[in-house]
């Protein structure tokens, strides 16, 4: 019994880092652009079919796991260029009407190029199989995604804290005048930001994929959840991204245990309760 | 500025009421003309809150959708007829809307909207799990269109094509003239201030969180009303009725149409139900093109179908007036 | 009955260990024109938001009309006869000036303008009053004008304009002279003391000249407290209150 709450609870913590790279892209988005990208969900499900696509091809997982990300911000930074970037200055209204168009046509060409049912992922050679910890057992794959989003994770912390771009990234965020003060090109920074948070959903992808697969309408559900992140845990904020997604990943797997078909529901209820019990999220303030 | 109409059955509302006549023969059926008359009630309702009160919700399609499975579960299972399901979809979506406003409104801005999104999602995984009363993905069948009838007697059978739609045509009409109303009521007026300035308005003496939630309250009634509508016409709830892609639709509609006018809701609404029933008999994947659409339109067309026509007849009486 | 309409006992406000306004009491008497000034962070706009509900005070009371309005939030303050204008101009900038001081009117009522079934005409009365104030505003030429076509110097006048359309017992301006032009200052000044001769007026300035003509009791605040309190001309020769002035200059 014991052991199935542990294997709940790292079920958990994986689906909690999946959460949490998805959310802390759209933050970071959010935090420097005051964009609200509404196709941030669109992109994680392109993730997943690349690496189904790049699996198909080559057989390898790990140039899959590098391949798939670098596609997606590419794509993300091209259209970040053409469309994105004439939108900035309208109200928030017209940054989701846009990339909600963004986000029909990523959905359709996925149904054009694979088929409108989803596709299974097998999980890489490499990392079949359990690792046994005396009676316990626990799957390769799910531990190797807590570890690598977790390098991740600390990777994305120090690009933000400690390098010169992670500064003018801060520094945006307070005000963009500043970032061009201190001689940067704004436009630059911009393209790369949304290029990277994108390419953070493109990652979060390409490791779900061989846990739920790929499926064309796993936008909607994905950015509904990156929602409840970012409500819990505040825009902008890299730690309520990690808290929120981890809460968020914990809550749905141990619901998973009690009552299987309300787990998804129940994401949705301990935001509810989150925002009845204090309106501006867990670190947030009026 | 929003130029105060002159009373509810002038202005626009002959220009409506000559659609209502002409729309049945201008499309290719009367069933179609049944969904477009559909959904512009459920973009007017959208309307009242993004284009009057500023308040951009993708809650709407749970409030669609609770119309939608309230009346057909009323109709099934408690066997009531016509009147008493719609009524019981109009309470029951206005109760939801409430709730959903009243969770909402702690918010302002982006929050909001993302809170209204992640709150209709909670709608369809509710939808989802009781599978047994909704049907869970197969959706809800076998929904029944009954007589309209009145204390018993029975008035019109609705079965035809053109006889629903003259039905739903009268609910269609009362709901413009009753949102004309509403807009140049002391409540409408106030919504469009809180939209042009909150903090002054709250100043002025106004508790906004209240006419936000009103706003609600209104929208997610209308809503439920086309919800409950669109069952009786397809027989059926699908599971996407409460589906984001439902909400988006439907927010879709409104601001391709215009925000800010309601004739403009009606424009947008026939205009995506047309073109989608073209093109999706010729290529499935159309939906591509209306994203294609949406970006057009941001770019090109940010007043919407409407303001287009605005601007348009602006120029033509310019340049009438200059050849005098 | 007092004859203080508004009181406040030992008002604080801290912004963690900042005291923005620290133990302020103040008394303003029914029917002048009671005016607050200071240099640049005295506590003058702390004290301000706490007054009008923008802020909740740390410690203290604020007591209006013979009601604790301490934790009362902004808009409920209205009906009991307390108005205030902005600092920065805040209007419904895209809406005629008419329709600004309408709203502002049936502000007054508050859930009241609920009422989704009765048509805008039906609201005779707040039409004539924003009719009225418009007319005493000197705007009525530009009553169909949007708010945000109007000269700087008519915005500030309407600024004031709505919070007059509550038919306030106490009008709480915040530097309605603020961003004035020189040429738009006697205007503003002239209008406050013809408010003067039937309200209650608290005035928060920055600018000491504009207050002293137009004042019956002027406060001078520095550093989150009270420094002097009196009629203008004894404020004006107070010692402190110089010191004061001088030490932001210098």
């Amino acid at each position: 019994m014991l052991n199935l709450y542990l294997f709940q609870i790292l079920n958990g913590l994986g689906l909690g880092m999946i959460y949490f790279l998805i959310s802390v892209g759209l933050t970071i988005i959010f935090g420097l652009l005051n964009f609200v990208n509404f196709a941030h969900g669109a992109f994680f499900m392109l993730g997943c079919y690349l690496c189904y696509a790049l699996l198909a091809a080559t057989g390898q997982f790990w140039l899959a796991l590098l391949a798939g990300p670098l596609a997606v911000a590419a794509l993300a930074w091209g259209a970040e260029k053409l469309l994105i970037r004439r939108v900035y200055h309208l109200p928030h209204t017209f940054h989701i009407l846009i990339t909600v168009g963004v986000a029909l046509i990523l959905q359709e060409s996925a149904i054009m190029i694979w088929g409108p049912i989803g596709k299974s992922i097998p999980i890489p050679e490499a990392l079949q199989g359990v690792v046994a910890m005396g009676k316990f057992a626990y799957p390769k794959y799910r531990l190797f995604l807590i570890g690598f989003s977790a390098v991740i994770g600390f990777l994305l912390w120090l690009l933000l804290e400690r390098t010169r771009f992670g500064a003018l990234v801060r520094a945006g965020s307070e005000s963009t005048e500043m970032v061009s003060l201190l001689g940067a090109d704004i436009y630059k920074l911009f393209s790369l930001t949304f290029a990277l948070g994108v390419g953070l959903a493109g990652l979060a992808g390409v490791l779900s994929g061989p846990i739920r697969g790929a499926h064309p309408f796993l936008g909607p559900e994905v950015l509904g959840i990156a929602f409840v992140v970012v409500v819990i845990g505040g825009m902008g904020s890299f730690g309520g991204a990690l808290a929120g997604g981890l809460l968020i990943g914990l809550v749905q797997s141990l619901m998973t245990t009690i009552w299987p078909e309300g787990a998804s529901l129940m994401i949705y209820g301990a935001m509810a309760a989150v925002i009845l019990w204090r309106p501006y999220g867990l670190f947030g303030r009026a | 500025m929003v130029p105060l109409p002159k009373g509810v059955w002038g202005g626009t509302t002959p220009a409506v009421l000559a659609i209502l006549a002409l729309l049945p023969v201008a499309v290719p059926s009367a069933t179609l003309a049944t969904e477009i008359l559909i959904f512009a009630m459920a973009a007017l309702a959208c309307n009242l809150l993004l284009g009057y009160g500023g308040l951009l919700s993708f809650g709407q399609g749970l409030f669609f959708g609770v119309g939608s499975y309230l009346a057909a579960l009323a109709m099934i299972h408690l066997e009531v007829g016509l009147v008493a399901a719609l009524a019981i979809a109009v309470a029951a979506g206005a109760a939801v809307a409430t709730a959903v406003g009243w969770l909402a409104i702690r918010r302002t801005g982006i929050y909001f909207v993302m809170l209204t999104l992640a709150l209709a999602q909670m709608g369809y995984f509710l939808a989802y799990t009781l599978s047994k009363w909704t049907g869970g993905d197969n959706g809800l069948l076998d929904v029944p269109r009954p007589p309209l009838a009145l204390f018993g007697v029975e008035l019109a059978s609705l079965d035809g094509a053109y006889a629903y739609y003259a039905f739903v045509a009268v609910l269609f009409l009362a709901v413009y003239v009753g949102a004309r109303r509403v807009i140049d009521s002391p409540f409408g007026s106030t919504l469009v201030a809180i939209r042009e300035n909150e903090a002054r308005a709250a100043a002025v003496g106004f508790d906004t969180r209240h006419f936000k939630m009103l706003a609600f309250t209104l929208s997610g009634a209308v809503t439920a009303l086309a919800g409950a509508l669109y069952a009786m016409l397809i027989n059926y709830v699908p599971l996407d009725n409460v589906a984001i892609a439902m909400s988006e639709h439907i927010v879709i509609m409104t601001i391709i149409g215009g925000t800010g006018s309601l004739l403009g809701s009606l424009l947008g609404a026939g205009t995506l139900v047309l073109v989608g029933e073209v093109l999706s008999a010729i290529w499935p994947r159309w939906p591509l093109l209306l994203g294609v659409g949406l970006i057009l339109l941001v770019m090109f067309l940010r007043r919407g179908l409407w303001g287009g026509v605005e601007s348009l007849i602006a120029r033509y009486r310019r340049r009438g007036e200059a050849a005098e | 009955m007092s004859a203080y309409i508004l009181e406040t006992r030992d008002l604080a406000l801290a912004y963690g260990g900042f005291r923005a306004v620290d133990g302020v009491s103040l008394r303003v008497k029914a029917g002048t024109i009671h005016s607050v000034i200071g240099p640049n962070g005295a506590g003058k706009t702390s004290l301000f938001h706490c007054l009008t509900g923008g802020r909740k005070p740390t410690e203290g009371d604020i007591v209006f009309d013979g009601r604790d309005v301490t934790r009362r939030p902004a808009h409920a303050r209205v009906g009991i006869g307390m108005a205030r204008s902005f600092q920065v101009t805040s209007l419904f900038q895209n809406l005629s000036v008419r329709e600004n001081l309408r709203l502002a009117s049936q502000g007054r009522d508050g859930d009241r303008a609920l009422a989704f079934w009765r048509p805008v005409s039906a609201g005779r009365a707040h039409l004539e009053r924003a009719d009225r104030i418009m007319e005493r505003l000197n705007l009525s030429a530009r009553a169909n004008a949007a708010a945000g076509d109007l000269s700087h110097g008519q915005q500030r006048v309407l600024e004031v304009g709505m919070a007059l359309c509550g038919e306030p017992k106490l009008l709480l301006l915040d530097e309605p002279t603020s961003g004035m032009g020189i040429d738009d200052i006697p205007v503003m000044t002239k209008l406050i003391a013809d408010l003067g001769r039937d309200h209650t007026v608290m005035l928060i300035e920055h600018n000491m000249g504009i207050v002293m003509s137009i004042s019956d009791t002027v406060t001078v605040m520095s550093r989150g407290k009270v420094l002097v309190e009196g009629r203008p001309d004894a404020v004006r020769a107070d010692e402190r209150v110089r010191a004061a002035y001088l030490g932001e200059a210098g």
